[in-house]
């Protein structure tokens, strides 16, 4: 385990050395606080679509950040022929996954914390309101989803050629499945087999990652809390999806060569 | 004597990237011992099998047949490379990280208490000259420092086997010296040291056996005297065991 | 140097017929270009002719926030949905509505889609009557559905609706009366004369400045202005109990039906008969609208 917290802390470090993370949070501030200042019919309390704004770029800039992150982690390190010291080192490459993976995690995880601080005083200066617990749930649920993107990127890492194939097929699934994931067993009712049993197949067996992305109308418009119970269930379910990417990833690196 | 490194009937082979095409064979049946205390060296010319063997030893490729050990334990436990350093040829570190960065993040992977990994990297840093340009980003490293910060990260937990891949390449004669000096040091010291390298003149200075290998096969293996024997320098007797015909000029 | 000079010349009488052609076919052009083309709105001007796309379905966003979310998309059964709530709400806007609105998402369709539904809303609401948390003091939530329909208004200037509904809520949940006379002056600034404005011009007028005589003369504006929409066209036939004339004939009504109540209420019972007369012409209840007119002659006759 200090194997994998050790290399988490350099994920970690290069997060916040890089400079992503500053250009995507100023970036949202910016758009948010303009878009705040946009004066609709002398109503200085309005304040949903401005809730709606800040989390889509919240959605969209820890995805760019998780799945750019994570897509570049094993290549760079083969690039720039750092694994080879790396693994010299009574370190197995499970391990080096596992404290990747861990590094890239705990590294988003900081980032939706800066993220929904600054959401929730947004929303605070117009609602006057802190709905924490509201708020913990959609981001803990959003955590969790972003541990799936990272496993699959991971996994990805290691069976693409470049970061930017790998990275691009990442974004362009996940978005696929935050945009229709929900309604996929529809789609394949309207169609014919095989196509049927196809798209059928998908929809029960990818990770459904549409779910936590459905809590943010209940953020923005004020909903109650969801029971407990289903915030747990539902994390079970995706750590479930992310410890198979990682096992994955783990089987396909041991067989590849370092150099 | 007893041998920390130990290879038996060591063989790798590499699937061909066509279809039908033989496996290259890169070792065939290699078998090395290399005892406490002694400064080893590697030799072969270009494609023989040196970094091949290296690799199996530090655990980055798997051997198609036969063994290979470090201190008793199969190459193949992560735990294997507990007690060793090793300098790759081409030294590469996190860019963004400074010099101390890196050796303490190494040095949490041995499992280095605190205290002792404070106090190791302060001695290596200092070994290596690069005290004073400790608390700076990597990247702002020239090459010399580059490479004087992998001699630091390979001799950050005292090893007992220090293993390195070409390690006066592209120094200059002062890094060249230096290199020799740490060599010499840990031999005082009772380290073992394994190193490849082409610089025949420096192996025969500081080297205790040598082994030299060509086309995967061991060719000789002893003391450097014995296999210099009557020939002028380790240069002639090397040509000589990888069977190296002068082309006759016209 | 010859081959220099050739250059220049080339040049310049490339020039010259660049600023002949478009002096010649600017004028052509500034014909064909519609009014919205004129628009001073960034966005419109970029997006062209699909900002109208935009402006849809920012009035259909506008309905959601309306709903809190809760909402059917393009895989749900939206037959409940077709006139967005918040526009039938106000009164003004004819409503294509079938079907059960609490239900529009079905039951489960299996497992995930059961788990999935605790995540979403899923329970159909109204912002002002107390949204989500049934909480009726809550009624100015109804604020949130403006940025939309601000965005759609400036997208499409030429949709009535959005303009109508826009005024409805500021005047009536948010108190904002001079706001919401100056979202229906500017919507006729893009749409001259148009009937439905017109109407809510003087329903600001009638129910908020209560000045029945502005009204009045608004609500009779908007009529002459609804016969010359269809000139030649004999009312009777713009009456006509047919898909087409559901929007005409919905204005009319709202139009005859008004000015009948404030005939009514300023004392006038003849005016308010005529006026009851027409809007059963149009009315989907005539019956109801004739008993109502009997009521009116009784009390006329017993005084």
């Amino acid at each position: 385990m200090n194997n994998i917290f050790a290399v988490a802390g350099v994920v970690i470090k290069e997060l916040y050395r890089r400079k992503d993370f500053y250009v995507l949070f100023i970036l949202t501030i910016v758009i948010c606080l303009v878009m705040a200042s946009v004066n609709i019919f002398n109503d200085s309390q309005i304040i949903r679509y401005l809730k709606e704004l800040c989390l889509l770029l919240i959605w969209i800039s820890s995805l760019v950040i998780a799945i750019t992150t994570t897509a570049r982690q094993i290549p760079a390190e083969r690039e720039q022929r750092t694994l080879l010291p790396l693994l010299a080192k009574p370190l197995s490459r499970t391990q080096l996954i596992f404290g990747k993976f861990l590094g890239c995690w705990l590294a988003c995880g900081l980032v939706l914390v800066c993220f929904y601080a600054f959401f929730g005083a947004l929303a605070a200066s117009r609602e006057h309101t802190w709905p924490l617990l509201n708020y913990f749930q959609a981001a803990f649920l959003h955590w969790v989803m972003l541990g799936v993107v990272i496993a699959m990127t991971l996994l990805g890492s290691l069976v693409f050629a470049a970061p930017s194939s790998n990275s691009t097929i990442c974004l362009v699934i996940v978005l696929a499945i935050l945009c229709v994931g929900r309604y996929l067993d529809l789609v394949a009712l309207s169609l014919a087999e095989p196509g049927r049993s196809i798209i059928s197949g998908i929809y029960y067996t990818f990770p459904h990652l549409e779910v936590p992305f459905g809590m943010r109308n209940l953020i923005v418009h004020d909903w109650p809390l969801i029971e407990w119970k289903f915030v747990a269930l539902d994390a079970l379910y995706l750590l479930a999806y992310a410890a198979a990417f990682l096992v994955a990833a783990c089987l396909v690196f041991r067989r590849k060569a370092v150099n | 004597m007893n041998a920390i490194l130990r290879t038996e009937k060591l063989r790798v082979e590499f699937k061909g990237r066509e279809f039908r095409q033989l496996p290259k064979v890169a070792l065939r049946g290699l078998d090395l011992e290399v005892n406490a205390g002694e400064v080893f060296g590697f030799l072969g010319p270009n494609g023989a099998g040196k970094t091949t063997t290296i690799n199996v030893l530090l655990g980055f490729i798997q051997p198609t047949g036969g063994s290979a050990s470090l201190f008793g334990i199969d190459v193949r436990q992560p735990i294997a490379r507990q007690r060793i350093g090793y300098l790759p040829e081409l030294t590469y570190y996190y860019k963004f990280l400074t010099a101390e960065e890196l050796l303490r993040f190494y040095s949490r992977i041995f499992s280095l208490p605190r205290a002792e990994a404070e106090k190791r990297i302060d001695a290596v840093l200092k070994l290596v000259e690069l005290d004073s340009a400790r608390k700076r980003l990597i990247k702002t490293y020239s090459k010399g420092m580059q490479q004087r910060v992998g001699l630091a990260q390979a001799l950050i937990n005292n090893p007992d086997l220090l293993m390195l891949d070409e390690p006066t390449s592209g120094l200059d004669p002062l890094g060249r010296m230096k290199v020799r000096e740490i060599i010499q040091r840990l031999k005082n010291e009772g380290k073992t040291v394994f190193f490849s390298s082409h610089e025949l003149g420096e192996v025969e200075t500081v080297c205790d056996r040598v082994a030299i290998i060509a086309e995967g096969e061991l060719k000789a293996v002893g003391r450097v005297g014995d296999i210099v024997g009557q020939r002028a320098s380790l240069e002639k007797a090397f040509l000589d065991i990888v069977g190296y015909q002068p082309q006759s000029t016209p | 140097m010859n081959s220099a000079k050739t250059s220049w010349l080339l040049l310049i009488a490339l020039l010259v017929l660049c600023f002949g052609l478009a002096a010649n076919l600017q004028p052509k052009f500034q014909s064909l270009e519609s009014s919205r083309r004129q628009s001073n709105n960034f966005f419109s001007l970029m997006l062209g002719d699909s900002s109208r796309i935009f402006a849809n379905s920012f009035f259909v966003k506008a309905d959601a926030y309306y709903h809190s979310g809760y909402y059917p998309t393009i895989f749900d059964n939206n037959e409940a949905f077709r006139t967005p709530h918040m526009a039938e709400d106000t009164g003004a806007v004819a409503s294509h509505n079938e079907g059960e609105e609490t239900s529009f998402m079905g039951p489960p369709r299996d497992w995930i889609d059961a788990f999935g539904r605790h995540f979403i809303p899923n329970r159909h609401t109204h912002l002002d009557e107390g949204g989500p948390t049934d909480d009726l003091s809550t009624s100015s939530e109804v604020r949130e559905i403006l940025p939309w329909l601000k965005l759609s208004a400036e997208l499409d200037p030429e949709n009535i609706k959005t303009y109508v509904v826009t005024a409805f809520w500021l005047r009536t949940k948010l108190n904002k009366v001079p706001e919401a006379e100056q979202v229906l002056r500017e919507g006729l600034r893009n749409n001259p004369n148009d009937p439905q404005l017109l109407f809510e011009l003087g329903r600001i007028y009638f129910e908020n400045y209560h000045d029945p005589a502005r009204a009045r003369n608004i609500w009779e504006a908007a009529l002459r202005s609804w016969a010359r929409q269809a000139p030649g066209v004999p009312q009777s036939d713009r009456l006509e109990k047919t898909n087409e004339n559901f929007d005409n004939r919905f204005i009319f009504e709202q139009l005859q039906t008004n000015l009948a109540q404030l005939e009514e209420k300023a004392g006038n019972r003849d005016a308010a008969i005529a006026r009851w007369e027409l809007a059963k012409l149009a009315s989907p209840t005539p019956d109801d609208i004739q008993k109502h007119i009997d009521e009116l002659k009784q009390k006329q006759t017993a005084h």
